[in-house]
C-alpha cells in the first residue's frame, strides 16, 4: 500500500498504479475540502440568501424570467440572467435609454386587482414607496394578497432585522402550503405595521437607496398584464373549472378555487419560489 | 401527508398508496436479506457454486449491473465535459441508478467472498498485477464519487434546502461537479476495462483469453466500449419504465433521441471491434493455446447461436435501430432497441463468466452445468428490491427529472 | 522444455509414471491425512468437496481400455496462472524451492485463482471444516488447518521441506537443498510417483523429467508446470493436450 510496505517494489506497474490511486484520492479529498471551505465562507459572509435566490431563479422557466425590457418592448424575447437585479445589469442603462417614457396613467384597475401606480413594484409581488423621511414602506401587492387569501401563519421580519434585495422577507403558510416572500429592498427594518398579508414594513435603507431594479408606471402595467397571463397558465385550463374571465375581478381567495397541489405550484410560480 | 417533502409543482401519489407500492419490495428485500444471512452464517455451501463453477450467478450479475450502471459516468461525461446540456434532464436519475447498481454490486460481493471481513487485505496487500485488485480499488473509489454526486440531489430536497448550511454546501459542490464527473469517467474507464481484463488474462482458459494491446487484453477495451455504449440505453430504458410506472411525462423526446444516437453510434463501433476481436480469436489466439475454436461451441446449450445472438441480434440490430434517424424517431422501435442493447450486454457478460467456466480445460474434463440456488437468486433480488425502494424514495422526494415540472404544466396559450 | 533455473535454490518437481498407476487412490488418502483435509460433510459432492489430489480415470476413445491420471497442483513455473491474479498476494511462489504456496490466512475467498487454474487444482472451503469427536486425534500438527471461505491446494508437502531444512540446519548444514518426500510419493504402492529437485542432475526426478517420453499436461498453455508424466501409451499421451473439437484427444493446428 505504501512505499515502505514489504511487498512494494519500485517498478513501472507499482508506480503507475499507486500514482493513479493517490492522485485520485487527493483530487477527490481536495475538491471536497475546497467545496466545504467555500461553503463555510459563504455562510460566514452571509451569502446564503443570495445563493438561495440564485438557485430558485435558475430553476424557474424562461417564461417566468422575462426581462423587464421584453415586457415594454425594447428587447423582444430577452430573458433575464441576472436574478431581476437590474442595478448590476450591464445592459439595463442602455435599454432604459431606448424606452419610451409615456406619461404615467392614473390609478389603473383594469386587471381585476388593484395596482396603484404611486409606488414601485418588485417582480416578487411586493411594492415599495419611498417616504419623505428617507425610509421605504414595503408591502405585498394586491395580486399576492388575493393569492394568499387568509393565511394560517405569516412570519414577518422583526424590527432590527436586516433585509437584502431578493433575500427572504418573511414566510407565509396558507392552506397548509408554505411560500417565502422576496424582499424588494435592502436595509434595516424599523417598524412592522399591522399583521397578516396586509402588513407593511418601514425599512431604513441606510443612505441613498438604489431602486433601479423596481418597476413603475407603464412598466408596472406591462408587467401586471404578463403576470395575469402567467396566472392563467399556472391555474391550468380545461380540466378545472377555474378561469379568468375577461373583465372579471380576481377572487379574494384564489386558493379556495383550486386543488391543493395546483395551488402549491401556483404559489411557487407567482411568488418566485419554485 | 408528506407533501412538505415533495418538490413544489410535482404531483405524487398519496402517501398511503406509496407505502402500498413499497410493501412487496420490502418483502422481497426481507427474503433476500435472509438468504444473504444464510450464506454468511452457514457458508457459501448455501449456493450451488462449486470448485468448478467458482464464479456463479452473483459475479455474472455484478458484471452486468456494473456495465448497465455505466450510464451514470457516461451521462456525466457527456454533460459536464462535452457540455451536452440536454442531458441535464436525466443526469440526476442516471446518478441514482448508478449509485444503486454499484452499491448493490458491492453488497453482493461482500456475500460472495469467503471471508468478507478480510476485504481490507486487498487494500493493504495489493497485487498490482492482478486485474481484480484494480477492480476493487476503482469500484470503491467510484462508489465514493457516486455518493458525492448523489449528495447534492438529496440536499436540494424541498425541506433540506431551507437550511442555509445545506444550501451553500450544495451550491459549492455543484460548482465543482465537473471535477467529480472527470474523476468518475477516469475510474469508470479503468474498472469497466479491468472487469473485461479479468477474463482476458486467463491463459488457462482459452475461451476467455485474448491477445494484448499495451498492457491489457482486448477484452479490456471491449468491456469499456460495450459499457459506454449501453449506458445511455439503460438510462433511456429506466426513464421509460419510471415514466410508465408513474404515469408521468418526464423528459422531452429530444433527450431520448440524443441518448439513442450516442448509444447507437457507440454500439456500432463496439460491434465492429467485437467482430474483429472474435475473428482474431477464432483464427489465431485459440490455436496458439492449442485449442480448436469449434470445441468452444461443441456443448449444448452454448452453440454458435450464442455468438450470433450476442453480436448480431442483440448487438448489430439495436445498434442500427438506435443509430439510424428514421428508426430512432419512432418510440415503438427506439425503446425496445434500448432494451435489446441492454440484453446484449447481459449476454456478453454471461458468456464471459459462466460459459468460460463451463467449458472443459482438460481433455478428460467434462462440460458441466450449474443452476443457481434459491439463496443466490433471492440475494440478488434483494438488491433489485433495494434499488426499487431507493429509487422510489428518490423519485418521490427529490427532483430527479428537471423537465417534469415543465411537462406537467399546461401548454403555452 | 527446460524452464529457467531458480537462482541458488531448488526446483522441486514430480514425475508420475502413468503406466504404473493402477488407480488405487492411496496417494489421495495419504495427502488428505497428511495435510489435514477436513472430512467431507453430508452434502459434499465430487464438485464441492475438498481433495488436494485427484485420480482421473480416462478411457481410450472407442475402446475398452482405461488409465488413471493422478492430478494435484501442477506447481507451475514462470507463468503461474494463479499467482498473478490473486488480489491479496495470497499465492507465493518461493524462488528457493519453486513451490507455489497458498497462504490461507491471507486468502479473501474471492476464488479468482480457481477460475484461472486450468488444472482445477484448487478447492474452496464451502463448509466450516469439522473433525467430529476423536477425529481431531488424526490431525497433523505440522500443517495448519484452514477456515471456511478460503482456497487450498497441494503444496508439495512444503512442511516436510521445512522439516528437512530444519534438520539440515541443525546437523551443521549442507549448502545443497535437502531431499524430502511428499506424502503421495511415499504412499504410492506402485512407486509411480517420483519426487525430487529438477535442478539436481543426479536426482531421479530430474533424470526422468528430462528423458524422452516425459510430457506435461496442457503444455501449450506455457504454464511451466513442474509435474511431468510418463507413458508409453499413445492414446494416453494425446489426452495431455486440451479438449479438441472432436473431444477425443486429437490436437489440431
Amino acid at each position: 500500500m505504501f512505499p515502505w510496505s514489504p511487498e512494494f517494489a519500485w517498478d513501472a506497474t507499482h508506480i503507475a498504479f499507486f500514482g493513479a490511486l493517490y492522485s485520485v484520492l487527493a483530487t477527490v479529498a481536495l475538491t471536497l475540502a475546497v467545496a466545504a471551505w467555500r461553503a463555510r465562507r459563504d455562510a460566514r459572509e452571509g451569502r446564503a440568501a443570495a445563493i438561495a435566490w440564485h438557485g430558485d431563479f435558475h430553476e424557474m422557466p424562461a417564461s417566468a424570467r422575462a426581462c423587464r425590457h421584453q415586457l415594454t418592448g425594447e428587447a423582444p424575447g430577452r430573458v433575464c440572467e441576472n436574478g431581476f437585479d437590474c442595478r448590476h445589469c450591464a445592459e439595463h442603462p442602455h435599454f432604459e435609454e431606448l424606452r419610451r417614457h409615456d406619461a404615467t396613467p392614473d390609478h389603473a384597475d383594469h386587471f381585476g386587482f388593484d395596482l396603484p401606480l404611486d409606488r414601485l413594484y418588485h417582480r416578487g409581488h411586493t411594492w415599495v414607496r419611498p417616504e419623505a423621511d428617507g425610509t421605504l414602506t414595503v408591502g405585498l401587492d394586491d395580486l399576492a394578497r388575493r393569492l394568499l387569501g387568509t393565511p394560517e401563519k405569516v412570519e414577518l421580519p422583526r424590527a432590527g432585522d436586516r433585509l437584502e434585495v431578493n433575500g427572504p422577507a418573511g414566510r407565509v403558510t396558507t392552506r397548509g402550503k408554505e411560500v417565502r416572500v422576496l424582499s424588494p429592498v435592502e436595509g434595516t427594518v424599523v417598524e412592522v405595521c399591522g399583521e397578516g398579508p396586509s402588513a407593511t414594513l418601514r425599512v431604513d435603507p441606510g443612505g441613498l437607496s438604489d431602486l433601479r431594479h423596481l418597476l413603475s408606471g407603464a412598466e408596472a402595467r406591462a408587467w401586471a398584464l404578463r403576470e395575469l397571463e402567467r396566472l392563467q397558465r399556472a391555474i391550468g385550463s380545461s380540466e378545472l373549472g377555474a378561469a379568468l374571465a375577461d373583465g372579471g375581478e380576481l377572487v379574494d381567495d384564489v386558493g379556495a378555487a383550486l386543488p391543493r397541489d395546483r395551488y402549491d405550484a401556483l404559489l411557487g410560480d407567482m411568488l418566485l419560489e419554485p | 401527508m408528506d407533501e412538505r417533502l415533495v418538490a413544489r409543482g410535482l404531483t405524487r401519489a398519496p402517501f398511503g398508496r406509496f407505502l402500498l407500492w413499497l410493501v412487496p419490495w420490502a418483502a422481497l428485500l426481507g427474503v433476500g436479506l435472509y438468504a444473504a444471512y444464510l450464506c454468511l452464517a452457514v457458508g457459501l455451501n448455501q449456493t450451488n457454486m462449486d470448485n468448478r463453477f467458482a464464479f456463479g450467478l452473483w459475479i455474472y450479475l455484478d458484471l452486468t449491473v456494473i456495465a448497465l450502471g455505466a450510464g451514470a459516468f457516461f451521462t456525466g461525461f457527456l454533460l459536464y465535459v462535452m457540455k451536452r446540456r440536454e442531458l441535464a434532464a436525466v443526469i440526476n436519475s442516471a446518478v441514482v441508478i448508478g449509485f444503486i447498481c454499484y452499491s448493490g454490486a458491492v453488497a453482493i460481493l461482500a456475500i460472495d467472498v469467503g471471508q468478507p471481513l478480510r476485504f481490507w487485505y486487498t487494500f493493504w496487500h495489493p497485487n498490482v498485477h492482478s486485474m481484480l485488485t484494480e477492480v476493487t480499488f476503482c469500484l470503491t473509489l467510484y462508489l465514493t464519487v457516486l455518493a458525492i454526486e448523489y449528495l447534492p440531489l438529496v440536499l436540494r430536497n424541498r425541506q433540506l434546502k431551507t437550511r442555509p448550511s445545506m444550501l451553500v454546501f450544495e451550491f459549492e459542490l455543484h460548482k465543482v461537479m465537473a471535477v467529480f464527473a472527470l474523476v468518475g469517467t477516469f475510474l469508470s474507464f479503468f474498472h469497466q476495462g479491468s472487469l473485461g481484463g479479468l477474463y482476458g488474462v486467463l491463459q488457462g482458459r482459452p475461451f476467455a483469453y485474448r491477445g494484448s494491446f499495451l498492457a491489457w487484453p482486448s477484452t479490456f477495451f471491449l468491456f469499456i466500449l460495450s459499457a459506454a455504449a449501453v449506458g445511455p440505453s439503460f438510462v433511456l430504458a429506466t426513464t421509460w419504465i419510471v415514466s410508465k410506472v408513474s404515469g408521468r411525462s418526464l423528459v422531452k423526446p429530444a433527450v431520448f433521441e440524443l441518448l439513442a444516437r450516442v448509444s447507437g453510434s457507440l454500439l456500432l463501433v463496439y460491434v465492429l471491434a467485437k467482430s474483429v476481436d472474435t475473428l482474431v480469436w477464432i483464427n489465431h489466439t485459440s490455436f496458439q493455446l492449442g485449442v480448436h475454436p469449434a470445441s468452444f461451441y461443441a456443448f449444448a446449450p452454448f452453440g454458435t447461436w450464442a455468438l450470433f445472438t450476442e453480436i448480431v441480434l442483440l448487438g448489430l440490430v439495436p445498434a442500427l435501430v438506435l443509430a439510424l434517424p428514421r428508426s430512432r424517431r419512432d418510440s415503438r422501435l427506439l425503446v425496445p432497441a434500448a432494451f435489446l442493447a441492454c440484453a446484449g450486454v447481459a449476454v456478453n457478460r454471461f458468456v464471459m463468466t459462466v460459459q468460460t467456466l463451463a467449458l472443459p480445460t482438460l481433455a478428460f474434463d467434462s462440460f458441466l452445468s450449474y443452476t443457481p440456488s434459491w439463496q443466490e437468486v433471492a440475494s440478488f433480488l434483494a438488491v433489485v428490491a433495494y434499488g426499487v425502494i431507493l429509487y422510489s424514495l428518490s423519485f418521490r422526494y427529490l427532483n430527479l427529472f428537471p423537465q417534469e415540472r415543465e411537462l406537467a404544466a399546461a401548454p403555452e396559450v | 522444455m527446460e524452464a529457467a533455473k531458480t537462482p541458488n535454490g531448488a526446483r522441486y518437481g514430480m514425475v508420475i509414471d502413468l503406466d504404473k498407476c493402477n488407480g488405487c487412490g492411496a496417494c489421495v488418502v495419504a495427502c488428505a491425512v497428511e495435510n489435514n483435509v477436513p472430512p467431507a460433510t453430508e452434502r459434499a459432492t465430487e464438485r464441492n468437496g475438498i481433495t488436494w489430489m485427484r485420480v482421473h480415470r480416462i478411457e481410450a476413445p472407442g475402446e475398452a481400455r482405461a488409465a488413471f491420471v493422478p492430478m494435484m497442483c501442477q506447481q507451475c513455473g514462470d507463468k503461474t496462472p494463479c499467482a498473478s491474479v490473486c488480489p491479496q498476494n495470497a499465492v507465493e511462489v518461493d524462488p528457493a524451492s519453486g513451490i507455489v504456496a497458498q497462504v490461507p490466512v491471507r486468502c479473501l475467498g474471492c476464488r479468482y485463482c480457481m477460475a484461472a487454474c486450468p488444472y482445477h487444482a484448487r478447492s474452496f472451503n464451502w463448509w466450516d471444516p469439522e473433525w467430529p469427536g476423536r477425529l481431531t486425534e488424526t490431525l497433523n500438527p505440522e500443517v495448519s488447518t484452514r477456515t471456511r471461505g478460503v482456497v487450498e491446494k497441494c503444496t508439495f508437502c512444503s512442511h516436510r521441506l521445512q522439516a528437512a531444512q530444519d534438520a539440515q540446519a541443525a546437523s551443521g548444514g549442507d549448502a545443497k537443498p535437502p531431499a524430502y518426500t511428499p506424502a503421495c510419493a511415499e504412499a504410492c504402492p506402485a512407486g509411480a510417483i517420483v519426487f525430487g529437485n529438477l535442478d539436481d542432475p543426479e536426482s531421479e526426478a530430474a533424470r526422468l523429467a528430462g528423458a524422452p517420453g516425459s510430457f506435461r499436461l496442457l503444455e501449450r498453455l506455457g504454464t511451466g508446470a513442474k509435474v511431468y508424466y510418463r507413458t508409453e501409451r499413445d492414446w494416453v499421451r494425446r489426452q495431455a493436450d486440451g479438449p479438441t473439437a472432436a473431444g477425443d484427444g486429437r490436437t489440431h493446428g
